[in-house]
């Protein structure tokens, strides 16, 4: 089973956590949803496009602006809340790494922390453990929050990634956060160049083998780009093929911007994998 | 008292064939409810799949095949498969005529006509009865109770029907 806050998955599912930006200047939709009630369209549209999981960040991944807790927790909290009350039925991701952050969203009504920093704040587990809340343990090769990687070079990438989100998973049991509400996550581009996350990708079935879920994120990222020389915008196909390969492995959250898209890919696969039945098959069976 | 029914060898019956959504709900509740009515021992009469499809449906209900000589029937076909362009025999246009004989006979039910029934067209018209033609005789003596199900949802015509011996 898995525990994300209020809400239970059995184990044969695989979720859509869609990506809902309060912020103005994020990669992909470059601010589309940084005004509230944009930010809150886009989650009635995901909601309806069947997405389990909305994940709401107030920072961009990239360098930039300074953004304090303080107006972090400004572009969160409330809208938290407000998303909370209108759809009781999704779970509700936080995209920080920040204790302080996570303690407040927890309050108003957040089910998991999504710490894309791999454990950059050391009471996010403690928060998480609070509250109850389930926690996303990445691997940035232990970069500082907001850098991009640079001449980052591993003896090997995915040992050094199972290690690090094995060890933060092992932080948050120990700080008290259920077992079955805590996910791993390889963190494609997070501290790693195209090559690594092309090497993570190929051997995510040994990530999913060690018995947590994994959660991946892929969507439109820069190891797609540059495999395929296409600009942001063109990177939908190339996302969805280095989907099925993780649905292939078995890996059980997709964090991505284009729902239907990925939740087709990711249906047609798991049933290729045996995990899921045909949605309806007669074709030779009259 | 003797009782007698008859499914179709529709292979989305069994269980290794399910889809999240049932293509063949319908068609399935009444296989069920007439197999569960036959309430006692039954004696399958069928072809290699339509034995298949006869397990399954006994076992959801709980029951097994037998051999008694006291046992019910189930008898397991199906009038044609080539009924129109997109059946899966494509369309052969004897196939209404042949299904509306075959629906009448099985409707009164009519043994005679169900046992003289045209083998070879049937094979042409990939019409699986010769389940139907060997157990003409146990249609002697029993009425009607139901024809459950008569449709062609997939251009195949099936029929769920229930008899029982006359009083």
């Amino acid at each position: 089973m898995l525990s994300l806050g209020r809400h239970d998955f059995g184990d044969g599912e695989a979720l859509m956590m869609a990506i809902v930006n309060r912020t103005p200047d994020s990669f992909f939709d470059k601010g589309a949803t940084w005004a509230e009630d944009a930010a809150f369209e886009r989650v009635r549209l995901v909601a309806s496009q069947g997405a389990e999981i909305v994940d709401i960040g107030g920072i961009k991944a990239a360098p930039g602006v300074e953004i304090g807790a303080a107006e972090e927790k400004a572009r969160v909290v409330d809208f938290v809340a407000r998303v909370r009350e209108e759809f009781p039925a999704l779970v509700i991701s936080v995209d920080t790494w920040r204790a302080e952050v996570g303690d407040a969203v927890c309050a108003a009504g957040a089910d998991l922390i999504n710490d894309a920093w791999g454990g950059a704040d050391p009471e996010l587990v403690d928060v998480a453990a609070a509250h109850g809340a389930a926690i996303v343990c990445t691997h940035t090769g232990g970069v500082t929050p907001r850098t991009r990687p640079y001449r980052i070079e591993y003896d090997d990438v995915f040992r050094d990634a199972i290690d690090s989100t094995l060890g933060y998973a092992q932080r948050a049991l120990d700080a008290g956060v259920a077992k079955e509400s805590i996910v791993i996550d390889p963190a494609h581009d997070f501290g790693k160049n195209t090559f690594h996350s092309l090497e993570i990708t190929r051997r995510l079935g040994e990530m999913v083998e060690t018995g947590w879920p994994v959660l991946v994120s892929l969507s439109n990222k820069d190891f797609v780009g540059e495999t395929l020389d296409q600009p942001v915008g063109e990177r939908l196909l190339g996302t969805l093929a280095a989907t099925s390969v993780c649905a292939l492995a078995g890996a059980r959250i997709y964090r991505v911007h284009q729902v239907p898209e990925t939740r087709q890919t990711v249906d047609m696969v798991w049933t290729i994998a045996g995990r899921r039945r045909p949605t309806r098959a007669i074709r030779g069976l009259q | 008292m003797t009782r007698v029914a008859l499914v179709p060898g529709c292979l989305a019956l069994l269980p290794e064939y399910a889809s999240l959504d049932d293509p063949v709900e319908e068609l399935r509740s009444a296989c069920l409810a007439a197999v569960a009515w036959l309430n006692e021992d039954v004696r399958v009469v069928a072809g290699a799949q339509g034995a298949r499809v006869a397990s399954a449906l006994l076992a959801e209900v709980g029951a097994a095949p037998t051999s008694s000589a006291e046992a019910a029937y189930l008898i397991v076909g199906n009038g044609s498969a080539r009924r129109s362009e997109k059946a899966p025999g494509h369309l052969d246009p004897r196939a209404a005529g042949f299904d509306e004989l075959l629906a009448r006979s099985l409707a009164k039910p009519d043994a005679d006509a169900l046992g003289a029934l045209d083998r070879g067209l049937a094979a042409e018209l990939w019409a699986d009865v010769d389940p139907i033609v060997e157990s003409a005789d146990l249609l002697r003596g029993v009425d009607t109770v139901a024809i459950d199900y008569d449709a062609d949802p997939y251009g195949v015509r099936y029929w769920v029907a229930r008899w029982a011996q006359r009083a």
